[in-house]
């Protein structure tokens, strides 16, 4: 069961993942509403649908067809406008028990989307890790650049969509993999959430991320056969969630929990937030090898 | 004194300033600064590829390893040159218009910059006019586009036909990867070559520089 406190928008029918574009492109509908079912089992709060490069009316289809399974509110998924667009479309409210869907995601160059809301209201995740310079997306490097592209996607969508109460926004401010951050990006991230949490402007919002995005690329078990990704996910739950992060993209699979200081993944995340550059992953490194 | 050698074991491992020390004392011993290169630097590198296929090493393992190279890289370099040396090719990389996201492209740049390659990197959401200019610049160069988003991948094609329009295709590679990307998409648009991930994106660069 998801930690108390967490909301999780559940990633598993999405085309990115291998096991479910083989689902897609078999056209296995029964395997995808098996997906839905499962993750809604599995304590999801939301169910988000990404259909890839498939057309508008493809995922107007899963839409209603997930919806036949399951009562659970759903995060419509993609890049493109026409997907959202029929995504929200098909969406039934009262199916939902009168939740909004989720409309994951929304950046800066994406704004054009805010004009969906006329269509069907729904909760936009609003992508804060890149802002626009000189009409130029660029991905923030330091929190205050964070922090000031809430404040203007926020500003944007408030003009546009007036009315929205404070309780339906959520913002992502953009987790990156910890096994190749020689950046900061984790710095950035944490601090980025300080900022936003301090800022009566944002009262209520929630925050989300792409949880599994932090682990990617790292092996699955430690040298001692011991597991390395859910440990370290939860080891940034621990920090984040009171920094205000109570929604996630992720896996209804993984055993999500506080860490205390003392464990292995908390040690070397603790550790990772102290140093710079190369050193955080090396330190990475001496976690799982 | 070090022994040259130690210089595989050391990017092999990630270890930059032993890579460092190595190479300073080598190249004060007057070795032969392409002899470095080829005989343990680029193994050393190719076994560091290997190995992330099998899944003996990760990412933090390639990154530690292409810093290590790239350090003793950057004290040959010079030397390299006096001796008339060249790069194995000139790649320029980077994510297509639209596109921010630069972990795998920055991957791929370290990667080949490790195997030899002269690396440009252009940085995220790079127009296609931008990749039509570096075009020509040198002949022969390998153009390295990156796309994570299936709305930005077909910004690919755009960049070929850029190349097309300018008369300038044939004078260079073509070669994409990223999350969506599949050789088949590559066949699709034209693209000279495609990999999957970076450490056989050097690979895929030596063959497009072979032909």
């Amino acid at each position: 069961m998801p930690l108390p406190g967490l909301t999780i928008i559940g990633e598993s029918i999405n085309d990115s993942v291998p096991s479910t574009k083989k689902l897609f492109d078999a056209n296995d509908i029964a395997g995808l509403l098996e997906l839905a079912k499962s993750q809604d089992e599995g304590g999801a709060g939301y169910i988000d649908v990404n259909v890839g490069p498939r057309s508008p009316e493809f995922m107007a289809e899963m839409v209603k067809k997930i919806q036949s399974v399951t009562a659970k509110p759903l995060s419509i998924d993609s890049p493109d406008y026409n997907i959202i667009k029929a995504g929200l479309e098909a969406y039934d409210l009262a199916r939902a028990g009168g939740k909004k869907p989720i409309l994951n995601s929304i950046s800066a160059l994406r704004s054009k989307m805010f004009d969906l809301y006329a269509i069907q209201p729904f909760m936009p995740i609003l992508l804060v890790s890149e802002n626009v310079v000189n009409g130029q997306s660029q991905p923030c490097r330091t929190a205050e650049e964070t922090y000031a592209a809430a404040k203007s996607i926020v500003g944007e969508f408030r003009t546009r969509c007036p009315g929205v109460k404070n309780s339906d926004y959520i913002i992502d401010p953009g987790i990156a993999p910890l096994g190749s951050d020689s950046e900061g990006n984790i710095h950035r991230l944490l601090a980025s959430m300080k900022l936003i949490r301090a800022d009566a402007d944002f009262a209520g919002f929630h925050a989300s991320v792409g949880l599994s995005n932090f682990t990617v690329m790292l092996p699955p078990k430690r040298a001692d056969g011991s597991p390395v990704k859910g440990p370290l996910e939860s080891a940034f739950l621990t920090l984040a969630m009171p920094l205000g992060l109570d929604m996630v993209i992720g896996s209804v699979k993984r055993k999500y929990e506080k860490l205390t200081p003392d464990h292995p993944a908390m040690a070397c995340l603790n550790a990772c937030l102290k140093l710079e550059g190369f050193d955080v992953l090396m330190r990475v490194r001496e976690f799982y090898a | 004194m070090s022994d040259p050698a130690e210089l595989y074991n050391a990017i092999l491992t990630g270890n930059a300033k032993k890579a460092e020390e190595v190479t300073k004392a080598a190249i004060a011993a007057n070795a032969d600064p392409g002899e470095l290169v080829q005989k343990y630097m680029i193994p050393a590198m190719d076994e560091v590829g290997r190995r992330f296929e099998c899944n003996e090493y990760f990412v933090p393992e390639l990154l530690i390893a292409a810093r290590a190279m790239k350090t003793a890289l950057e004290l040959i370099t010079p030397h390299l040159m006096a001796s008339g040396a060249e790069p194995m090719g000139r790649v320029v990389i980077g994510t297509v218009q639209g596109d921010l996201h630069d972990i795998g492209k920055n991957l791929v740049a370290s990667m080949l910059e490790g195997g030899g390659f002269q690396v440009v990197d252009l940085g995220v959401d790079v127009p296609a006019e931008k990749f039509v200019e570096a075009a020509k610049e040198k002949d022969g160069t390998i153009l390295a586009l990156s796309a994570l988003l299936t709305t930005t991948m077909t910004m690919m094609k755009n960049v070929i036909d850029a190349l097309e329009k300018a008369g300038v295709r044939s004078r260079v590679k073509v070669m994409i990867g990223g999350a969506p990307i599949t050789q088949q998409y590559a066949n699709e648009i034209g693209a000279d070559g495609f990999s999957d991930n970076a450490s056989a994106a050097v690979a895929v660069a030596r063959k497009l520089v072979a032909n």
